[in-house]
C-alpha cells in the first residue's frame, strides 16, 4: 500500500524558521513535493530493497543535500525539514539522507580544502553518493566499545586494516567516510578519511534485516588499505568529531520526525471510516501532531542556535534525540492500531513504519547510548581513586 | 546508628528515647549518649546539663524535641511498586527537601502516587552532619539513617535512583529521565544545589563534599593516616570543614578570598575571631587568596599555586567556593530561572508553571537564594497542601537563625547575613562578641561569637 495518505497533508515548510521566512522556502516545498508524489509510490519497494539512487538524485537537485552546508549558509533547519518529508515518505530513504548530509558535513567542516573541492560539488548535487561509517567510532570515543579500524603511518599517509559490519549508503564506486585508531602512538591518536570503495574494499554481503532493505548496507573489509594524505578529512580525528558530533546527531532529529509525522498521515488517513472505534485509542493524531509540532518547534529552535560545540547544546541534542526515538515508537504503534487489520498487512505503510521507528530508536545512538551518554556528562567529576 | 546493639536501660524509665534537634537534625540518642560532649552512653536527656550543646550546631537542649522514629510502613508494601503507569507527583531530588516533601504529601495522602527521582543513591542522611563527621568520628555509614529502597518502601512510595532528570515538559506532563519518561501531575523541584569549582582548580584533583555519596567517597579516599588537606573557599562550609578536619589530626590549610573567612558574611571583627579560633585548631589561613593552577605530582600529592605567587603541597584538596544550579533543563522547560535560583512564588513556592514547585537549596524567593535546612520542613508542607488542595495560610519565609558549626568560634547569625552595612559592636571580651547591624532606627541583624 502506497502512502497516499499523505497527499492532502500541510507542507512542513512553514515552520522551518520560526519567526521568519525561509529563504529556502521554495525548494522546501519542491522536496515535499517530491516525496510525497514521488518517493511515497515507492516506499514498499526501497523496504524491501530498491537502492534509490535515482530518488536521491532527484533530491539532490533540488538542493535536499545542501542547505546545511557553508554553501546554504548553514541552514541545519532546513536540512532537518527535507529530511523529515523524505522521511515522512519512506523511512528508509530519509535514512539515505541523513547518511548522505553527514558526509557533506564532514567535508565542509575539513581543513583539507582540496578533498572537499574534489568531491563536495558533485555530493552535493547527488550526482555521487557516499555515507559515514562513524557509527563503532562515535561509541568507541565514547567509550562503549572499541575501535576497530586499525591505522599504521606509512610513507605519504597511513595503512588501513578491519572489518566494519554494517556501512550503509555505499557500493562499489561510491564512498564513505571512516575513522580508524593510529597504532603504536598516543591513545587518543585516530585518523578520520575519506574512503573511495574500490576494488581493495572487499564487500560482503549483509545478513537480511527485518527492513529498511534499501539503503545499500553491506559488510567492509580493509586489509592495508593506503589512504594518503589528500584523502584525510582530519587528523587527529577527535578534535574534528567534537566539533561536528552534535550536529551529526541534531542531523537524525528529520529521519524521525519524519517517522511520526508519516504515522500521523496514516492515523488521519482511517478516520472517515474508523474514527468511531479508534477513538478509544490511546495517542490520537491530533494529540500525537500536538507532540509532533512541539518537538519540531524545538528541533528548529536548537538547529538555529551557535553554541553548538557548548556542552548544553551536546546535551540538548542527546535529549532530543532520545525524545524523537521514544515518539516515533509511539507513533508507529499507534498508526498500526488505528489501522487495525489492514495495518497488519505486510505492505502496509504502518507496519513498515513500525519497523523504521524501531530502526530510529537503535541506529547510532540508540536510545540506550544517548541515556548511557547524558548520564555520563550529568555526573559530577571527582578524583579517582588517588594514590594513598 | 542501630539501637538494637546499645545495652538496655536498667533505671525503670522505660526504654532509651531519642530527641531531634530542630536546629540541624541531630538525633540525640539516651542509650548512646554524646562522649564528645562528655554525656556517658544511658545519659537521660533530662538528666543533660543545661550548658551542654549539640555537637553539630551548638544550639542548646532546648531546641530539641522528643523524637519518634518512623516504624510501621505507612502503607502496605503491595503499594510500593507503582508503574509507569501511575501518573502522579515526581519530586526530583532526594536530599532532605525531596523526603520532607515525600513524607509531608504521604502524610495529606495515603494512595496518590509519588515518585522521586534522584541521581544519588537516595540514602536518608542529614546534611549539616558531614561537617562535624570526622572529629565525631561519626563513619558515612553511621550518617546515613535509612535506605534509598527502606524509606521509599516505608512511605509506599517509587524510588528512581542514580537516575537524571534531562528534560520536562510543562505542556505534556512529561520528565525525561536517563532511564525513560515518567509522566506527571505536579512535580516538585528539591535538586538542591551542586558545588562550583573556580577555574584554577581540576575536578580530577580538588573533591566537592556536598552529599553523602560524595563524603562517602572522600571519607574512603583519605584513608585513616593524618594527611594534609587543603580546602579552598573560606565560607561556612569552608570553614566548618577545616575545623573539623584538624580536630581530627589532619594538617589544614585554608585558602579564603577574604582576609577574614566568612567575609561576606560577618563583619570584621567577627571574621578575625573566626580567625583566631581556626589558628588554635591549628588551621593554617591564607587569606586574600585564589588557586591560580593546580596539578597532581607523580607522588600522588597535589600542588597548588596561590595568586601571591606562593606554592602549597596538599595529600588532598577540597573545593568549598560556593553553590550553583543546573539550570538548563529548567530553562528549556519554560521555568523561570534567576542566575541564583529557581524563582518560586514566596506565598506557595510555586514556579511560573501550574504544577510546579521547588524548595530547597535550588529556590529564590524573593530573588534570594535560601541554602538552610531550617526553612524546609515548612516548605515542603507547604507544598504537600498546596498539591493536595488544602489550605495552608500561606508560606511566610523568614531567614533562619544560621549557626557555624565551631566548637573553637560558635558563630549564630539572626537576620540577614551581610558583612556590609552599619554592624555595631554590643558586648565584647575575651570570650564572647555581639553586635548588631543597623539600618537607620531598626535592627536588622544580630551576630555572637
Amino acid at each position: 500500500m502506497a502512502d497516499t495518505t499523505q497527499s492532502g497533508a500541510a507542507p512542513l515548510t512553514e515552520c522551518s524558521v520560526p519567526g521568519g521566512m525561509n529563504v529556502h522556502a521554495a525548494s522546501l516545498e519542491r522536496i515535499a513535493d517530491l516525496a510525497r508524489h514521488e518517493l511515497a509510490p515507492r516506499a514498499a519497494d526501497i523496504d524491501a530493497g530498491h537502492y534509490p539512487r535515482e530518488l536521491l538524485a532527484q533530491f539532490g537537485a533540488e538542493g535536499a543535500f545542501g542547505f546545511h552546508l557553508g554553501s546554504g549558509n548553514s541552514d541545519f533547519a532546513s536540512a532537518i525539514t527535507a529530511m523529515t518529508s523524505v522521511s515522512r515518505a519512506c523511512g528508509a530513504s530519509g535514512f539515505l539522507t541523513w547518511c548522505h548530509d553527514v558526509y557533506g558535513l564532514y567535508l565542509d567542516h575539513s581543513e583539507n580544502r582540496g578533498l572537499a573541492e574534489r568531491r563536495l560539488p558533485d555530493h552535493v548535487a547527488a550526482r555521487s553518493f557516499g555515507g559515514t561509517a562513524l557509527s563503532n567510532p562515535m561509541k568507541a570515543l565514547a567509550g562503549i566499545e572499541p575501535m576497530i579500524l586499525r591505522a599504521k603511518p606509512a610513507q605519504g599517509g597511513y595503512v588501513v586494516s578491519g572489518t566494519l559490519p554494517w556501512i550503509s549508503h555505499i557500493r562499489e564506486g561510491q564512498y564513505c567516510a571512516a575513522i580508524a585508531k593510529v597504532e603504536g602512538g598516543r591513545d587518543d591518536h585516530e585518523i578520520f578519511f575519506h574512503l573511495p570503495i574500490d576494488e581493495r574494499v572487499g564487500l560482503t554481503k549483509c545478513p537480511k534485516f527485518s527492513g529498511m532493505e534499501g539503503t545499500s548496507t553491506w559488510g567492509i573489509a580493509l586489509k592495508d588499505f593506503f589512504v594518503p594524505e589528500e584523502d584525510m578529512i582530519a587528523d587527529p580525528a577527535r578534535p574534528f568529531i567534537a566539533r561536528v558530533r552534535a550536529r551529526f546527531i541534531l542531523l537524525q532529529m528529520g529521519m524521525g520526525l519524519g517517522v511520526v509525522r508519516g504515522s500521523i498521515d496514516d492515523m488521519e488517513g482511517v478516520e472517515d471510516q474508523l474514527g468511531h472505534v479508534n477513538q478509544f485509542l490511546d495517542d490520537r493524531p491530533d494529540a500525537m501532531l500536538a507532540e509532533y509540532d512541539d518537538l519540531f518547534a524545538r528541533t528548529m529552535t536548537l538547529a538555529g542556535r551557535e553554541d553548538t560545540t557548548s556542552p548544553t547544546f551536546f546535551m540538548d541534542v542527546l535529549d532530543l534525540r532520545a525524545e524523537v526515538s521514544e515518539l516515533s515508537l509511539r507513533a508507529a504503534q499507534s498508526a498500526l492500531l488505528h489501522q487495525g487489520a489492514r495495518g497488519y498487512l505486510m505492505a502496509s505503510a504502518p507496519q513498515r513504519r513500525v519497523r523504521e521507528a524501531h530502526f530510529v530508536a537503535i541506529v547510532t545512538p540508540a536510545i540506550k547510548h544517548l541515556r548511557w551518554q547524558m548520564a555520563k556528562l550529568s555526573t559530577e567529576i571527582q578524583p579517582a581513586e588517588a594514590a594513598a | 546508628m542501630s539501637t538494637d546493639e546499645l545495652a538496655e536501660p536498667t533505671d525503670g524509665l522505660g526504654p532509651w528515647r531519642e530527641y531531634l534537634c530542630r536546629a540541624c537534625g541531630l538525633i540525640y540518642n539516651e542509650g548512646e549518649g554524646d562522649p564528645d560532649g562528655g554525656l556517658a552512653p544511658g545519659t537521660r536527656f533530662d538528666d543533660i546539663p543545661d550548658d551542654w550543646v549539640c555537637p553539630i550546631c551548638g544550639v542548646s537542649k532546648g531546641d530539641f524535641e522528643p523524637y519518634e522514629r518512623p516504624s510501621a510502613p505507612a502503607v502496605a508494601a503491595s503499594q510500593t511498586g507503582i508503574s509507569k503507569a501511575d501518573v502522579g507527583i515526581v519530586i526530583i531530588g532526594a536530599g532532605l527537601a525531596g523526603w520532607a516533601t515525600a513524607r509531608a504529601l504521604r502524610e495529606l495522602d495515603p494512595e496518590r502516587p509519588i515518585t522521586i527521582v534522584t541521581a544519588c543513591p537516595g540514602h536518608v542522611y542529614n546534611k549539616p552532619e558531614i561537617s562535624r563527621a570526622l572529629s565525631r568520628k561519626a563513619s558515612p555509614d553511621a550518617l546515613q539513617r535509612a535506605t534509598g529502597p527502606d524509606e521509599a518502601a516505608r512511605l509506599g512510595i517509587r524510588l528512581v535512583a542514580h537516575t537524571h532528570v534531562v528534560g520536562l515538559s510543562a505542556q505534556f506532563r512529561r520528565l525525561r529521565t536517563t532511564r525513560g519518561t515518567i509522566p506527571f501531575t505536579h512535580v516538585v523541584l528539591a535538586l538542591g544545589a551542586h558545588a562550583t569549582m573556580p577555574a584554577g582548580l581540576n575536578p580530577h584533583h580538588s573533591w566537592r563534599i556536598n552529599s553523602l555519596d560524595a563524603w562517602r567517597a572522600f571519607h574512603t579516599n583519605l584513608g585513616t593516616a593524618p594527611r594534609r588537606i587543603a580546602i579552598v573557599g573560606g565560607g561556612m562550609i569552608g570553614c566548618e570543614l577545616a575545623e573539623d578536619f584538624a580536630r581530627a589530626g589532619h594538617a589544614v590549610q585554608l585558602i579564603g578570598l577574604g582576609m577574614v573567612p566568612l567575609d561576606t558574611l560577618v563583619p570584621v571583627e567577627a571574621g578575625e575571631r573566626l580567625l583566631a579560633g581556626l589558628r588554635r585548631a591549628d588551621v593554617d589561613y591564607f587569606g586574600g587568596q585564589t588557586v591560580t593552577s593546580s596539578a597532581r605530582e607523580a607522588d600522588g600529592t597535589v600542588s597548588l599555586t596561590l595568586a601571591d605567587g606562593r606554592a602549597l603541597v596538599a595529600d588532598r584538596v577540597v573545593a568549598a567556593t560556593g553553590l550553583a544550579i543546573d539550570t538548563r533543563f529548567l530553562k528549556n522547560a519554560g521555568v523561570d530561572v534567576s542566575p541564583v535560583g529557581i524563582s518560586v512564588d514566596a506565598s506557595d513556592l510555586s514556579t511560573n508553571i501550574a504544577g510546579i514547585y521547588g524548595l530547597g537549596d535550588c529556590v529564590a524567593i524573593d530573588g534570594a537564594p535560601c541554602r538552610f535546612i531550617e526553612p524546609i520542613p515548612k516548605q515542603a508542607e507547604i507544598i504537600a497542601r498546596d498539591i493536595v488542595g488544602l489550605d495552608h495560610g500561606g508560606y511566610r519565609h523568614r531567614a533562619p537563625i544560621i549557626r557555624l558549626k565551631s566548637v573553637e568560634t560558635p558563630l549564630t547569625i539572626e537576620g540577614p547575613p551581610h558583612a556590609k552595612g552599619e554592624w555595631r559592636v554590643i558586648a565584647q571580651s575575651p570570650e564572647t562578641l555581639e553586635m548588631e547591624r543597623w539600618d537607620g532606627e531598626r535592627c536588622v541583624a544580630r551576630l555572637t561569637a
